[in-house]
């Protein structure tokens, strides 16, 4: 006799924790089922070199909906974030290091150039404007724009009316960041490159593209709009690694009644009479619930976990030729002790924060050229940081540990396998290459490493394709057309299966928006059929 | 109502398109052309005696219908031809895929290489159709005034809205997920060949800088084939004399409607005064007064020649700030006789664009060279041969190539134009050759036109075509300036009716007819 729940969710990672929580915080009976021992999916730690525990995949947080940590109260659960200060971007003589401190960053930027210290200025005021205008739109359930009817498109009448009142510079900034290549939208206001390259950086993250594809002026927003405590750009990690969101959300989730199971795979989405009415797991076992939440992407969703025959052909091609194009790799360094930066030599604070490996826009873009024809980048893009530096526990005292997210790592589906020792190996190489031509003194300091490819985090979290957004943020892929076209409202084809995950809107990201809206949209609509009947 | 006088700038297509409109309404018009012969990039230069090329259009078969209609272009000597075939595209392998009129009679060519590709060819004319059916109608439109909607924009909106529900959920759906989508997305999802993906592939990218795999150059396809019969593979019609046959078409109709053409008048400044146009200055010193004046050269040349001061620093900066990364040259060569094609076995084939475009990577590492301000190794090519259709174009038995070039930018890095001309030549022969071997010692002359002189000589701000790139950011209500897209630019009185308005480029006459529609409307309420 299967086991029944009010819902069952799949996947143990943020976004699905996160719909347990509030589906159980309505009350409703929930069990979360997680293929992997330990929670989190990509946001989660792993003590891979004994006695250095590292944020294996997923490493900042920022983007994280504040009401999510008030409603959850996930402080009182131990969340904990402790904020990164600034941005270095270490260069063959020099440097640009921008720190939270406006006063001092607005100095350093004159070092290089008076034009873009004033612009500087004037560009973060435009973008925090813009920020508070956009915030809305990722609460916003998307309309089907297959449909004409006003109804679908209400929710964004207040928007449109909102955009209608802005002035004339928000409109077109809002336009060109919609549309435009981060390099085309910093070029306009400024000239020193490292400083237009580390800008672009946060553009082309866990994406599949360069500085100068359209598109990715877009994300350059969403560094103005991470906000921890209401501060606006303000970035961190969690006490205890990435894996401590996880936790925090996974105990608020049992504290409201919530049932979680580790090291259980779901198999199969069972259906009857074209409903889903619960999951079979590795071993025969089911487990029915009235609804099933998938916090998985849509070709886990539908492809793998369904049977053949269920979808109609249409929808079922929607979902192959849905782009994932994961091409981050994540290179974890054991370091036995602090290495030393050739252009700013010393220990100071400007190791605390991020150090970014991005001198210029045709670095970036080279990078991202290199991949576009499969190869892994020659020189990649390195985000680097040592979180051992903000919170020492993560590592035996006097040692370290160093974060680094790489790109690009092409994950061509027909190209060679890139999670081959022997290919792993060399790209790993490539990264310490790297990072040794601004830490001349890396390579001494390295006791282990966890080297992980697109690949290799497809593995391990089941991401299809390794793309660490659950699909490829590519203008087509977006808003009503995430995770497929005319089913952006978590609901899908098939009734009581519905989807949590990254994949949907509002995207990916340590953001949790999108596991809070599907069960509260969820929790809304059994609300209307009560009332229905 | 009082007629009043209008000076147009420019008389390329577009300006010549406006003026005869807006002159047939009975208003004073006069176009004042820098340069000494009317057609702007229309225009036909001879290569060598007796050898007449297109200067840079060498089809027209995107002209809008009714352009033609309303000015009597026929009556005017316009005669248009259109083979069979539309674009011809030799592969490395010796063979070729020949894209027809006729999508049947392709798909059943294709159909020998891939039947899957045979059957997703079908589809993928069908859609692109649908798609480009639904575009017309927003190409006619003047963009909305997002700031306050007029009655005449609600009712353009229940157009739009009522085409864009003719065409069902699905298509609807499809049109909004395809066209910020990359072309290498939109023909790699639907074709396994590269001989069918490159080619098809390269109609998203010409005359911009960016390659297939940028967002948004699915649009510019889609867009290519809005309002003529192009479909999948594209328009290939030309004009019997060459395009400059049909610049002289439009200039014969706009005189017969009684509007003044000047050429060698060059206008040196745009004057304004409290925000309105007062006249214009030319070269020679000389001062026009008007009210009204239409501009069919680019936004930012037409914005810097007006008062800096007048327009005020945001307003020059975001002009500086239009984006005219100019990536296309011509080359045009004079052949003693017919080339072979490899693949070619009827020269029937050659009739239309020949596309050498071989895969998505030839054409994006073509587009990867401008980025960094070098000419491409291999350019990605269009080239016509326009005496098959009109063999008047050439001495008995001879011929003449125009080769669209792509990947040239505009800045070379570290070298000129000047320095790179013979090179740019070189580099497409050769390229030229290894589909069409002893091409080479068919040629009696050549021209070579750098993207610089695209600057210079025609007057294109960064050597640009389109007058504006053709990206997401510079399009539709956007283009050529959020707030500035309803023809009406910046200045009471001052109008902008070239590529660089919506429509776009192309040799559509769309801007000048939307443009002429909009200063008729105005000049009404005044």
């Amino acid at each position: 006799m299967a086991k029944r729940y009010d819902a069952v969710v799949i996947g143990g990672g943020h976004n699905g924790l996160i719909s347990a929580a509030y589906l159980a915080k309505a009350g409703r009976s929930v069990v979360v089922l997680e293929k992997n021992p330990i929670l989190g999916g990509a946001a989660t730690t792993v003590e891979h070199v004994p006695g250095f525990r590292f944020s294996a995949m997923s490493y900042v947080v920022s983007l994280l909906r504040p009401e999510i940590i008030r409603e959850l109260e996930l402080p009182k659960h131990g969340l904990e974030i402790l904020p990164l200060d600034g941005t270095i971007t270490p260069l063959d003589d020099d440097y640009l290091w921008r720190v939270n401190d406006h006063g001092k960053t607005i100095r350093e930027i004159r070092r290089w150039s008076k034009n873009d210290a004033e612009a500087y200025e004037e560009y973060g005021q435009l973008m925090a404007e813009m920020a508070r205008f956009i915030k809305p739109i990722l609460s916003i359930v998307p309309p089907d724009p297959g449909k004409i009817s006003p109804r679908d498109w209400l929710p964004l009448g207040p928007l449109a009316k909102s955009f209608k009142e802005l002035p004339q510079k928000l409109q077109t900034t809002f336009i060109q960041l919609m549309t435009m290549s981060a390099a085309d939208f910093l070029d306009q206001w400024f000239e020193t490159e490292p400083l237009k390259a580390t800008m672009s950086a946060s553009g082309i993250i866990g994406t599949f593209q360069g500085p100068r594809s359209p598109g990715t002026a877009y994300v350059l927003l969403h560094h103005y709009m991470g906000e921890i405590d209401g501060a606006f750009r303000a970035w961190g990690i969690p006490k205890g690694g990435t894996g401590g969101i996880s936790y925090s959300i996974a105990n608020a989730a049992l504290s409201l009644g919530a049932e979680i199971r580790t090291e259980t795979k779901v198999t199969n989405i069972i259906t009857k009479g074209g409903r889903a009415i619960g999951v079979a797991l590795e071993g025969g076992e089911e487990v029915h619930g009235d609804v099933v939440m998938s916090s998985l992407d849509s070709r886990w969703t539908f492809i793998h976990l369904l049977d053949k025959g269920i979808l109609d052909p249409e929808f079922e091609s929607d979902v192959m030729r849905y782009k994932y194009r994961g091409s981050s790799g994540k290179v974890n360094l054991a370091l036995d002790g602090l290495p030393e930066l050739a252009c700013k030599p010393g220990r100071g604070e400007w190791l605390r924060g991020a150090i970014s490996f991005s001198p210029s826009l045709d670095y970036m873009e080279r990078a991202y050229d290199d991949a576009k024809y499969g190869h892994f980048s020659k020189r990649p893009y390195i985000d680097c940081i040592m979180p051992t530096l903000v919170d020492p526990t993560m590592a035996p005292p006097g040692k370290h540990t160093m974060s680094c997210f790489v790109q690009h790592a092409p994950n061509h589906p027909a190209g060679p396998d890139p999670s081959t020792p022997e290919r792993r190996d060399a790209s790993g190489e490539t990264v310490i290459d790297t990072l040794e031509e601004r830490f001349p003194d890396i390579r001494s300091k390295i006791v282990g490493k966890l080297v992980l490819s697109p690949k290799d985090i497809e593995d391990w979290t089941g991401l299809s394709e390794g793309n660490i957004f659950q699909g490829e943020l590519s203008l087509e892929q977006l808003f009503f057309n995430r995770p497929v076209p005319g089913w952006a409202r978590y609901r899908t084809p098939v009734p009581d299966l519905w989807m949590c995950g990254s994949a949907t809107h509002p995207g990916g990201g340590i953001m949790g928006a999108n596991g809070r809206l599907a069960a509260l949209e969820y929790l809304k609509e059994k609300k209307k059929g009560r009332r229905a009947a | 109502m009082a007629k009043s006088q209008i000076v147009v700038i420019g008389a390329g297509h577009n300006g010549l398109v406006v003026a005869a409109y807006l002159a047939k309404a009975g208003h004073k018009v006069t176009v004042l052309e820098r340069s000494s012969e009317v057609g702007g990039i229309l225009r036909n230069t001879e290569i060598a005696p007796g050898f007449t090329a297109p200067g840079i259009g060498h089809t027209v078969g995107r002209l809008r219908e009714s352009v033609i209609r309303d000015l009597k272009l026929t009556q005017h000597g316009l005669e248009l031809r259109t083979p069979d075939v539309r674009m011809f595209a030799p592969q490395p392998d010796g063979s070729a895929v020949t894209f027809w009129g006729d999508a049947e009679r392709t798909a059943s060519e294709i159909r020998t290489r891939s039947p899957k590709d045979a059957d997703a060819y079908l589809a993928f004319d069908k859609k692109v159709r649908v798609i480009a059916s639904f575009l017309a109608y927003i190409n006619v439109a003047t963009p909305p005034d997002a700031k306050s909607p007029s009655l005449a924009d609600a009712i353009m909106g229940l157009k739009l809205g009522k085409a864009f529900k003719d065409i069902g959920a699905v298509a609807g759906r499809e049109t909004i997920r395809s066209l910020p989508m990359a072309v290498a997305d939109l023909v790699q999802e639907i074709f396994d060949d590269e001989a069918l993906r490159g080619p098809l592939s390269t109609r998203g990218v010409k005359f911009t800088a960016t390659g297939p795999w940028a967002a948004g150059t699915a649009a510019v396809f889609l867009n290519d084939s809005a309002g003529n019969d192009g479909g999948a593979p594209g328009e290939a019609t030309f004009a019997k004399g060459g395009s400059g046959a049909l610049a002289a078409a439009l200039a014969k109709a706009a005189e017969s409607y009684g509007a003044t053409i000047r050429t060698g008048a060059e206008v040196t400044e745009i004057r304004t005064r409290n925000g309105r146009v007062v006249g214009v200055t030319l070269a020679d010193g000389s001062e026009i007064d008007t009210k009204a004046v239409v501009t069919a050269t680019d936004p930012k040349r037409t914005l810097n020649l007006c008062d800096p001061v007048e327009l005020g620093p945001h307003m020059v900066w975001r002009a500086n700030n239009i984006r005219t990364p100019g990536a296309t040259a011509k080359v045009n060569l004079a052949l003693g006789g017919l080339p072979t094609f490899n693949g070619a076995d009827d020269p029937e084939r050659l009739k239309g664009r020949i596309v050498i475009g071989t895969s998505i990577d030839h054409v994006e590492k073509a587009k990867d060279a401008v980025k960094y301000g070098h000419l491409a190794e291999e350019p990605w090519l269009e080239a016509t041969i326009p005496t098959l259709v009109d063999p008047s174009l050439a001495p008995e038995g001879k011929h003449v190539m125009s080769v669209l070039v792509e990947g040239a930018p505009r800045h070379l890095r570290d070298s000129t134009w000047d320095a790179e001309r013979d090179r740019l030549g070189d580099v497409t022969v050769k390229t030229l050759e290894r589909f069409a071997p002893g091409l080479g010692e068919l040629i009696e002359a050549r021209e070579v036109i750098t993207t610089e002189d695209f600057e210079t000589e025609y007057g294109l701000s960064g050597g640009h075509v389109y007058h504006a790139e053709p990206g997401l950011d510079q399009f539709f209500a956007w283009r050529p300036l959020a707030g500035e897209a309803r023809y009406q630019l910046v200045f009471d009185g001052l109008y902008l009716a070239g590529s660089g308005a919506h429509p776009g480029g192309g040799v559509t006459g769309g801007p000048g007819a939307n443009a002429a529609r909009a200063i008729l409307s105005d000049l009404d309420k005044k």
